[in-house]
This record gives structure tokens, C-alpha cells and sequence, in this order.
């Protein structure tokens, strides 16, 4: 799949663009004004001695099928490529069938006209056939469809977030059993279901990146897909803000098959619980509300699921409350430095009440806490410059100094003071994290940052590598860790990423690092991520193992590869890291 | 549209054999194409023109139909597997090859003879049924001539030095 397109909505602009199209032309034929009859001359091609009503259904029907074809072809190949309003994206788009109907739709209109069964063709009969005002009619016709299909046609991915589709998982074959391999200590080879399901446009609208991959009609497919490439473990995150309807309502029958399948069969899953989003009831991550919320939803989860033993209470609580309340991109998209800071203190709470609630359950439960690898580098030595990506440096670290109860820097320091938070900040300090916590750093081509002359940050690309900057967080926190998250938008260079990967991980460990595992995120590619999801335009980023028609991508063959090579090899086959976690 | 294509559809995939079930699914989409030619008295004409037989116009039909296939099922590749789309990026294709076939070459290989009439709009017809079938089609067909991961993910090129340059000596 090369974009997710919103067919039925296509297909109701490009009626709808047909139907006004019909609409403008025939008030002018109607006024007497001479003009390009499309529904007339495609309605008597047929019917060429019909009743006008005859006709005229038989032309209109006719073209409008032609402006859904055209309509969905937008859809694919043209919406959303420019930065424009979307009815002037049509607009320029008309100018493609416009040139096709004047050079080439038209004259052989011509042809087919005419009563004979073969001609011998001159220069003329190739030619625009069509009078001036005719020409006019139909450039006319067509801006008119243009601009229609251009104002319907818009956010072919999401839903509206008080409004959610119906969603069913429904198995599609009698779940595979006795192929989940005991965790037996060894190395954690992982792959994960992109989950994301932030709102966008000030809480409007839902994106459920799981709804835009398809996941919920293929959940089935995609985990035969994940056993293929051999992966022990699978990052899974439930729909939260599907699941968990209210205080003491779940709809456990959005995970219950899955969570089935995944017990019977394997891979191992590492339950995600929260990813980017809140279910409307719970607002947002400006709601102090949310710890004691998602802490019954942890703890509900784990007793419907006993067996399971790996969890990520919060996902990137970083990259979360950045987006949400200091970018302006998600859910509560605000751009200050207190809302910052709320929303991080309320992720860290809701993340250590969740890692309680779960404990209490499964005492043995491992707590896998991702977080993004961030480095900011300064450009020049400019003091502000300097200073503001050492309080970049410093911010990324805050979430995680306050659930692992590190001591912040003295700036972050001033800043809690400041927002009065800082009674809040001594009981995190005064918490014990459970021994068995994961630190798992994320790495992707986007998170080495150059700050640059105007202060703003700026992609580097791979500038050190995940193993200097996850290196920076093994120093701070001296926790075991992981390589949470990886993948690269370029397809073509994917494979070549995934090595590069990998060798980091191996570097590491030979440095001493207790690594237990590595990642590859996600399973299938995704949708909008290349700019945040923070728009709906349904782009599709081929960075996952497998396609969106689930057609294995070269990168999904190396990882199988990479898999194949090392899992059998004692120092992987047995990971002391590993081990010390599951006694 | 080509940079779009170029980034998720040229590249056919690891597993797949985009020429056989181009060539196969264009043969079969041919089927109903012929009939719709038939229908419209168009294939008398165009063998008329041909100068040839209605048994080998629709002999050489298959062939460069089958052809046609392969090239679109390459050229589209993984977008060609897309079960939502593909009828349509077939009646794209088709509507090409109508304009490129029907109304470029086969005057230019007649001395300027064309179907007109009835005829003419069974050809356009034709070509773009033969194109939304081939799309449509197409993903189910190639399924299961799908190569293995497993057998795939052996191969060097799936390997650590697979995307390095060649060593110099």
C-alpha cells in the first residue's frame, strides 16, 4: 500500500464533484449559454435516440463513475502533496483530467460519434475539436469538480475522537497452540505494533495508528508475521482509549483474542499500556487525575492477564508530554514550560502507580520503561547557543530522574521551584524502584540534534550513535537496558540501518552494559510518522519489516537473518543480564 | 506520482515474483476484455485493420496483454499488490494503454486506420475493463507464487555486508 485512502469518503467527493460539476454547467446551457455538454454527449453515445431523461441518468450515472475513478485517484496520488488548502489542491489536480478530456477524451469522443466502424484518421480528426466557449465549459466543468472533490476530500486517516468506528476483532482461524518458547534467559529479540493514538486538532481528532495500519482486521496476520521473523518478543500496546471506557469499564474483547493467541503461541508481548493518548473521559496529561486512572487500568489488565510478565506503563514520557504540552502537536497542544512540566509530573506519577499496581499482582513483573535517546550538540560556541542545549540536555533527562529518583540538575531544579513543584519532586526522590526495571533507550535518525544559530533544533542525523548516547543514560541511571526502538523511513537504506543498529548493541555489551535485548519498531510500516502524525493525510513511511499488504520488506529479511545468526549462540542463548531478571 | 511510486512501489519485495504474475494475471484479465470486444463488434474491426484472422487478433491479443501485465506488475510493484487500490492503478494502466495502443500505435501500424463508432468505444472499454480486472486480480494471483522468508532471508544480501560496497582490494 502506497497511501491509506479514505475510499468510500473519495467516493463521495468524486460523485459529489460530477454532480456539481452537472449542476453549474446545465444552469448555463439552461441560460442559453453554449457549452461542453459532458452528461449529454456521454448519455446519447449509448443511447444515441433516448428520452432527454434517459439520457440524462444514463450521462450523469456515467460521469460521475468517471469522477469517483478520478476522485480516488487523487486520493492516491495527489492529495496532500502540497502544502496548500485542500479545495486548491483539487483545483490543480482538475488540470490533469482537464488535459486528458481536451487531447485525447474528446476527439476520440469525436471518433466514436461518427456512424462508421473504421476511419482513416487526419491531422484534424486528433486534434481539439472543441469551440472556444466549448473549451471553456470544460475547464470550467472540470475546476469545478476540482475544487468540490479538493473541500470533501480531507483526513482520510483517524476518526473523530468522541466518535469512534466500531471495531471488532474477530479471529480468522483457530488460535496456534504450544508454539511460545519459554523465556529462558536468553537475549530479547523484539519486534512491536505501532499504537499510537494521540488526538490532534485541539482533542477533536483520533489518530489510532492501529486503525490506519489495519491491524485490527490483520491482528492475526501480524502476529503469524512476527513468529516468521523469528522475534522472542513483541511490543504490544492495547487500545487504551478503547479499552478503558471509564472507571471500572473495559472492553477486554479488543484484547482478549490477541492476548489468547499471543499466551498460546508466543512471541513473548511487553504490554504497552500507555502510548501517546488518553481516552476522552480522562482528557489529557494536563489532568493530575490520570495516575490514579491508569493505575486501575494496570492493575485490572494484570489480573485478567497473569501469565503476563513484561510491561511498559508509559511509553516515551518524554517525547509524550514534549509533543502534548511543549510542541503543541497532541492532545493537549500547549507550547509552555508549566504545562511542560505538569504534564511531566503526571506521566511519571501515572508511571510509578502503575508499575505499583501491576507489582501487586505479579511481583516478578518486569518493568521495560522506554524512553527516547535525545542529544542536543550547540552549533558554535555562542553562550545561549550553549545554554539552551544544555537545558535540552538536562530536560530530556526529567521524566526519567523523576521515576528512577535521580537528583535533577540545579536548572531543573530552579525550574521546579519555579512552577512550585518542587514538593512533589522530593517524593519522587524519596521512592524505591522495583529491582526488575528495564531502561530502554529508542533510537531514530532524528534524535542527535543540532541546535542551531537561531536557537532551534534541527535533525543531525546519526552523529554518534545509539551507543554514545544510550551510554550518557547507563551513566546516569546505572540501570539494565535495551534497545527499545529503531527504524529508518528510508526504505532503501533500512537494512543498512538495522546492521549499524545492531553493532551498537553488540559495542555496548562488550563495554560491560547489561543489555537484554533489541528492537525493531514496527512490525508493519506506519502512517504519518515522517511528520509526527501531527496531520492526517494517510502518508504511508515504509519503516516497517513488513509492508502494509504485509509483503516482507528487505529490511524484515535481514532482521530474520540477524535473528537466525545469533540466537543460537551461546553468549545470546543465555544472557546473564536476562537471567538476573526472570530469578 | 513517480517519486511517490518510487519510494514504495518500484521496489517489487524480497519474496515476490512481480513478471510471472503480471504475465498471468494480464492473461486472465484478457478473458472478459474479449468479450466485451465481441460485444461491441470491435474485434472484427480491429482484425480488419490488422489485416488478420479474429483467431489470431485475439492470439496476439493475449500475448501483448501478457506482457502488458508483466510490465505493469513491475513497474507498479508493491503498490500492484495493494488489494484496495489495485483495480484502480490497473484502470489507470489500462486507460494508458488505450491511449498509448489503440489511439498512437495501432493507427500508425495500420496507415492511419482507427475503429470508430461502436467499435472505438468497445477498444476503450475493453482496455479499461482489462485493466481494473488485471489490478484487482493481481494481488490474489501472485500470492501464492510468493518465494519464503526463510529461504530469502538466507541469501547474503540479507546479511550484515549485504548493503556494503564491494571490498576493494
Amino acid at each position: 500500500m502506497i497511501r491509506v485512502v479514505a475510499l468510500r469518503k473519495a467516493a463521495i467527493a468524486g460523485a459529489a464533484g460530477a454532480l456539481a460539476w452537472e449542476l453549474v454547467l446545465r444552469s448555463a446551457i439552461l441560460l442559453g449559454i453554449p457549452t461542453f455538454d459532458i452528461v449529454r454527449t456521454l448519455g446519447t453515445l449509448a443511447f444515441p435516440h433516448a428520452s432527454t431523461l434517459a439520457w440524462w441518468s444514463v450521462g450523469m450515472i456515467a460521469h460521475a463513475l468517471v469522477g469517483v475513478c478520478w476522485a480516488v485517484f487523487y486520493a492516491y496520488f495527489f492529495w496532500a502533496q502540497l502544502d496548500w488548502k485542500p479545495a486548491l489542491q483539487g483545483l490543480i489536480f482538475s488540470g490533469v483530467p482537464a488535459v486528458l478530456a481536451l487531447f485525447v477524451v474528446a476527439p476520440q469522443l469525436g471518433l466514436i460519434k461518427l456512424g462508421a466502424e473504421e476511419v482513416q484518421l487526419t491531422r484534424d480528426m486528433l486534434l481539439p475539436s472543441l469551440s472556444a466557449v466549448g473549451i471553456a465549459g470544460l475547464l470550467a466543468g472540470h475546476a469545478i469538480f476540482g475544487l468540490v472533490v479538493g473541500a470533501i476530500y480531507t483526513r482520510p486517516v483517524g476518526y473523530r475522537a468522541d466518535r469512534p468506528p466500531e471495531i471488532r476483532l474477530c479471529a480468522t482461524r483457530a488460535s496456534r497452540n504450544g508454539g511460545r518458547r519459554p523465556q529462558n534467559g536468553g537475549f530479547i529479540f523484539a519486534t512491536g505494533f505501532e499504537c499510537s493514538y494521540p488526538t490532534v486538532e485541539q482533542g477533536k481528532w483520533r489518530r489510532d495508528e492501529m486503525h490506519e495500519t489495519r491491524h485490527y482486521s490483520f491482528w492475526q496476520r501480524d502476529i503469524e508475521l512476527a513468529r516468521e521473523i523469528g522475534v522472542t518478543h513483541l511490543r504490544y500496546g492495547p487500545p487504551l482509549h478503547l479499552v478503558f471506557e471509564g472507571p471500572g469499564k473495559f472492553r477486554w474483547d479488543l484484547v482478549d483474542e490477541p492476548m489468547v493467541e499471543l499466551e498460546l503461541g508466543g512471541p513473548e508481548p511487553i504490554v504497552d499500556l500507555c502510548h501517546f493518548g488518553l481516552p476522552c473521559w480522562l482528557g489529557d496529561f494536563q489532568n493530575p487525575d490520570i495516575a490514579a486512572a491508569l493505575a486501575e487500568y494496570a492493575r485490572a489488565l494484570a489480573v485478567r492477564y497473569p501469565w503476563v510478565r513484561y510491561y511498559t506503563p508509559v511509553n516515551e514520557m518524554y517525547v509524550c508530554a514534549k509533543m502534548s504540552a511543549l510542541d503543541g502537536m497532541w492532545n493537549e497542544q500547549r507550547r509552555d514550560e508549566a504545562s511542560f512540566l505538569n504534564a511531566v509530573f503526571n506521566l511519571a506519577s501515572a508511571c510509578a502507580r502503575m508499575t505499583d499496581a501491576i507489582l501487586e499482582v505479579r511481583p516478578d513483573a518486569i518493568m521495560v520503561n522506554s524512553e527516547s535517546g535525545e542529544f542536543y550538540q550547540p552549533c558554535c560556541p555562542d553562550e545561549e547557543i550553549v545554554a539552551r542545549a544544555e537545558l535540552e540536555n538536562e530536560r530530556r533527562f526529567l521524566p526519567l530522574d523523576l521515576l528512577y529518583a535521580h537528583e535533577v540538575s540545579e536548572r531543573m531544579l530552579g525550574l521546579i521551584r519555579e512552577h512550585g513543584r518542587e514538593e512533589d519532586y522530593r517524593r519522587f526522590l524519596g521512592r524505591r524502584m522495583p529491582k526488575r526495571s528495564v531502561l530502554g533507550v529508542d533510537y531514530y535518525e532524528w534524535n542527535e540534534k543540532l541546535i542551531d544559530r537561531e536557537g532551534n533544533p534541527r535533525a543531525l542525523g546519526e552523529l554518534f550513535g545509539w551507543s554514545v548516547i544510550a551510554s550518557q543514560y547507563w551513566r546516569r541511571y546505572r540501570r539494565t537496558m535495551m534497545h527499545t526502538e529503531t527504524n529508518r523511513i528510508d526504505a532503501s537504506d533500512a537494512q543498512r540501518w538495522l546492521w549499524r543498529q545492531w553493532h551498537n548493541v553488540q559495542h555496548l555489551r562488550g563495554a560491560g552494559v547489561p543489555l537484554i535485548g533489541f528492537t525493531w519498531y514496527s512490525l508493519t510500516d506506519q502512517i504519518d510518522w515522517g511528520i509526527a502524525i501531527r496531520e492526517a493525510t494517510g502518508r504511508v513511511d515504509p519503516a516497517g519489516l513488513f509492508d502494509l499488504n504485509r509483503d516482507p520488506r528487505p529490511v524484515g529479511l535481514s532482521y530474520k537473518h540477524l535473528i537466525d545468526m545469533h540466537r543460537d549462540v551461546p553468549e545470546y542463548r543465555h544472557c546473564p543480564a536476562v537471567e538476573e531478571m526472570m530469578s | 506520482m513517480a517519486a511517490f511510486l518510487g519510494a514504495h512501489g518500484y521496489d517489487p519485495g524480497p519474496t515476490q515474483r512481480p513478471l510471472l504474475a503480471g504475465a498471468i494475471a494480464g492473461l486472465l484479465a484478457t478473458g472478459p476484455a474479449v468479450g466485451l470486444l465481441h460485444a461491441f463488434g470491435s474485434l472484427e474491426v480491429e482484425a480488419r485493420i490488422l489485416g488478420t484472422s479474429i483467431a489470431v487478433t485475439i492470439g496476439a491479443g493475449w500475448v501483448v496483454m501478457a506482457i502488458a501485465g508483466a510490465a505493469y506488475s513491475r513497474l507498479f510493484g508493491r503498490a500492484a499488490n495493494d488489494v484496495r487500490g489495485g483495480w484502480l492503478f490497473g484502470m489507470a494502466f489500462g486507460f494508458v494503454v488505450w491511449a498509448a495502443g489503440a489511439v498512437l500505435i495501432l493507427p500508425l501500424v495500420s496507415g492511419g486506420l482507427a475503429p470508430a463508432g461502436h467499435a472505438a468505444l468497445g477498444v476503450f472499454l475493453s482496455l479499461v475493463l482489462w485493466g481494473g480486472v488485471l489490478g484487482a486480480i493481481l494481488p490474489f494471483v501472485h500470492r501464492p507464487l510468493h518465494k519464503t522468508i526463510e529461504s530469502e532471508a538466507q541469501r547474503p544480501t540479507s546479511g550484515p555486508s549485504g548493503r556494503l560496497p564491494p571490498a576493494k582490494r
